[in-house]
């Protein structure tokens, strides 16, 4: 069956031809009742109803401008500086003054994380101070700080 | 998509039905194959041949056999039996492959309920037989009805003036002052925690959730974890932080009235002692962050129970009476047909999201090929549902163990929805983590979701009776799982998107309240149109239960 159509026809070929034919017909026969029953019995969802809610979406969504998959920056809710639903307007980073529940200590709400990692010793970088010697842990601290700021800038 | 009818018969089957014999002697003949499939042989080693077809032709994909007198005869030769045989009634004959009715008169198949119960009877006497030392699931030993829910009957009711002020001066959502829903206040970002964030404002608007907290069902000051805010020094004392409780004070928090934006401070206090492993500065992944979360509320509440029960069963604690469901895998034999059946509890369900069809519903707009081709690559959660419980073929390295046939046979794997929790959640796999190429990248492809959701093709109700056949009245088939009254339509009420790269991206939660669209940007609350949502990057979707899912009413005319 590789050959082309201009191959001599062995009776090995035709034999297997005949072959394939007849599985062939034979699974379409099988899908083609499957399908008569499910048509028959009712049991197809609305599948044009769900084709034409497709082409809509495809519609709509090809018809956005390119970085359209990047939903953070469309409408609204890109620009940050705008007031929200309730009219109010926020800073990037969150002004809220909360009171660390470890030491007690306020902490802006905006760098709570980062504060409260290193006050629970907690997380890579930051490492308890008391285990090792005061200068090595200092270092060891301020790196983690860095390199933290620097791999994850969007918050 | 409903159990199957039979539609009307035409009428020569409704002749033959009253004229001829009944279908019983057709049982004797009933023969199924492993897999389910059933064919009609007189005799198990009998070879159907079309007689007015010539010796030597190609053979036909059907074969029919007269239901009056036997003889087999090809689609071609049909409507000549029928018109030229002795008596009357030689219409109806039958798919000796398939077993299915065909009418010669009128050129077509047709389906009769008694025929079909017939098949589903051998079918289920060949699955299971009485004498098999493979033990069916124990439920289908009873043949009583799957449980059914006590149903009460209706009374109406209407609200005199009293309640009526009551409830107007009461419910936030009605009065004059509030313009937008209760609930809805933005969460302050705390240093990368966009991820939790996200999850929490799905969890605060997931209606049996909100309702179990607002009802007071884990009250915070009397819980027995609880341990006074002090300075914690001990593990042990620190060990005794309630997630359910921190929780509870978001709800109150956060539908307290109060606009400005909140910090779950204590939260991420908490969670960060109970998941050591997970508490660090960094973006995680909001999936992992809800596991996570509902774990150890599992773990902190399962204890109040009176009694203990087993996972999955949704009684242990509010988590799991929430969001578990259980899945039904079967791994059946090609060679036999023997199937072994496993049910194991989910607290959601993992999603490929393959590349999906190319756009093959014709380009309706001739701007894709300009572009890349990212927007032809559509994919959408119906498929991806139907791609998580089709059948997957086990071959090769993979031949699973038949212990009828006592050695490893190709088989065949098929998941199927058990029961649907209260509220199902979809998690998109858009994180991909490969070993061989030591690398991890992100699917960026759209996902098309819909608002509402019909959660029948993919209950094990529906996959059993499409595997057997789709025949009418399956109710006798000896599988409690091939019935199933359940609800199972969903209504969508949070959606998680990421946007941005791997380890450098922002999560936002879209949530429907009131049939609006609002979009929670950490403290950023803003109102956006469906349009926004649907061309999101869906990676996380919240569905609940349509029964439990209140459509707003009309301002003017509540109560």
């Amino acid at each position: 069956m590789s050959s082309s159509n201009d191959a001599p026809a062995s009776p090995r070929s035709q034999l297997v031809l005949s072959c394939f034919e007849e599985l062939l017909d034979l699974a379409v026969a099988d899908v083609a009742s499957e399908c008569h029953r499910i048509a028959r019995l009712g049991l197809d969802r609305s599948v044009d109803a769900e084709e034409e809610e497709l082409r809509l979406w495809a519609a709509r969504v090809a018809g956005d401008h390119p970085g359209a998959e990047d939903g953070a920056t469309r409408g609204a809710g890109g620009n940050k500086g705008a007031p929200d639903v309730f009219g109010q307007t926020h800073p990037a980073i969150a002004a809220d003054v909360v009171d660390c529940m470890n030491c007690g200590r306020p902490v802006v709400a905006g760098r709570f994380a980062p504060h409260l990692e290193k006050c629970m010793g907690k997380g890579r970088k930051a490492r308890a101070k008391t285990t090792r010697s005061s200068t090595a842990g200092r270092n060891r601290s301020s790196n983690g700080e860095e390199h933290s700021n620097h791999a994850f800038q969007e918050s | 998509m409903t159990t199957p009818s039979a539609p009307p018969p035409c009428a020569h089957l409704a002749a033959h039905r009253l004229t001829s014999r009944p279908l019983r002697f057709l049982r004797r003949c009933l023969r199924v194959r492993p897999l389910g499939r059933p064919e009609i042989r007189r005799d198990a080693r009998e070879v159907p041949r079309c007689s007015p077809c010539p010796a030597s032709s190609q053979p036909p994909p059907r074969l029919y056999a007269c239901l009056t007198c036997a003889t087999v005869f090809c689609p071609s030769h049909a409507a000549s039996h029928a018109a030229s045989a002795p008596a009357p009634g030689h219409q109806i004959a039958v798919d000796v492959d398939r077993a299915e009715l065909f009418c010669a008169a009128c050129g077509d198949q047709v389906y009769d309920p008694d025929f079909d119960h017939a098949v589903v009877l051998a079918q289920s006497t060949a699955l299971h037989p009485p004498s098999a030392s493979a033990s069916p699931p124990s439920a289908s030993a009873s043949p009583a009805a799957p449980r059914k829910r006590r149903r009460v009957d209706y009374r109406a009711w209407a609200p005199d003036p009293a309640e009526v002020a009551l409830v107007r001066s009461a419910d936030p959502t009605t009065s004059a002052s509030a313009a937008e829903p209760a609930g809805l206040r933005g969460l302050n970002n705390l240093g990368n925690t966009c991820f939790m964030n996200s999850v929490l404002q799905a969890l605060l608007h997931a209606p049996p959730l909100r309702n179990y907290f607002l009802g007071d069902r884990h009250n915070r000051f009397l819980c027995p974890r609880r341990t006074p805010m002090r300075h914690r020094t001990t593990d042990a004392e620190a060990k005794a932080a309630c997630l359910a409780c921190d929780l509870d004070e978001i709800y109150s928090a956060t539908f307290s009235g109060e606009r400005t934006p909140y910090s779950p401070a204590k939260f991420l206090y908490s969670w960060w002692q109970h998941a050591t492993n997970l508490a660090s500065y960094e973006q995680q992944d909001a999936h992992e962050f809800f596991i996570s979360i509902l774990d150890h509320i599992h773990e902190n509440i399962k204890d109040d129970q009176p009694k203990s029960h087993e996972q999955g069963d949704g009684d242990c604690c509010i988590a799991h009476r929430v969001f578990s469901g259980i899945l039904r895998s079967d791994v059946i034999c090609t060679n036999c047909g023997f199937s072994s059946t496993t049910f194991e509890p989910c607290m959601d369900v993992s999603l490929d999201l393959d590349s999906g069809h190319n756009n093959c519903l014709g380009v309706a707009n001739p701007k894709p090929h300009a572009r890349n081709g990212m927007s032809s690559k559509v994919s959408t959660l119906m498929r991806c549902l139907e791609r998580f419980t089709r059948a997957e073929r086990l071959d090769a390295e993979q031949k699973y163990f038949c212990e009828r046939c006592k050695e490893r046979q190709v088989s065949l794997k098929q998941m199927s929805i058990r029961r649907l929790p209260l509220v199902s959640c979809f998690h998109i796999k858009r994180f991909e983590h490969s070993t061989v190429k030591k690398m991890s990248r992100k699917v960026d492809h759209s996902l098309q979701f819909p608002f509402s959701l019909d959660m029948t093709p993919y209950l094990s109700s529906s996959i059993l009776r499409s595997r057997y056949g789709n025949r009418i009245f399956p109710s006798e088939a000896c599988d409690s799982d091939a019935v199933s009254e359940l609800p199972s339509e969903f209504e969508i009420f949070a959606v998680i998107t990421h946007s941005g790269k791997l380890d450098a991206g922002h999560y936002v939660t879209y949530l429907r309240l009131n049939n609006q669209w609002y979009r929670c940007d950490d403290a950023w609350v803003t109102r956006v149109d469906e349009h926004t949502v649907r061309s999101s990057q869906a990676y996380m979707l919240f569905y609940v239960q349509k029964t439990l899912y209140y459509k707003a009413c009309e301002r003017a005319a509540a109560v």
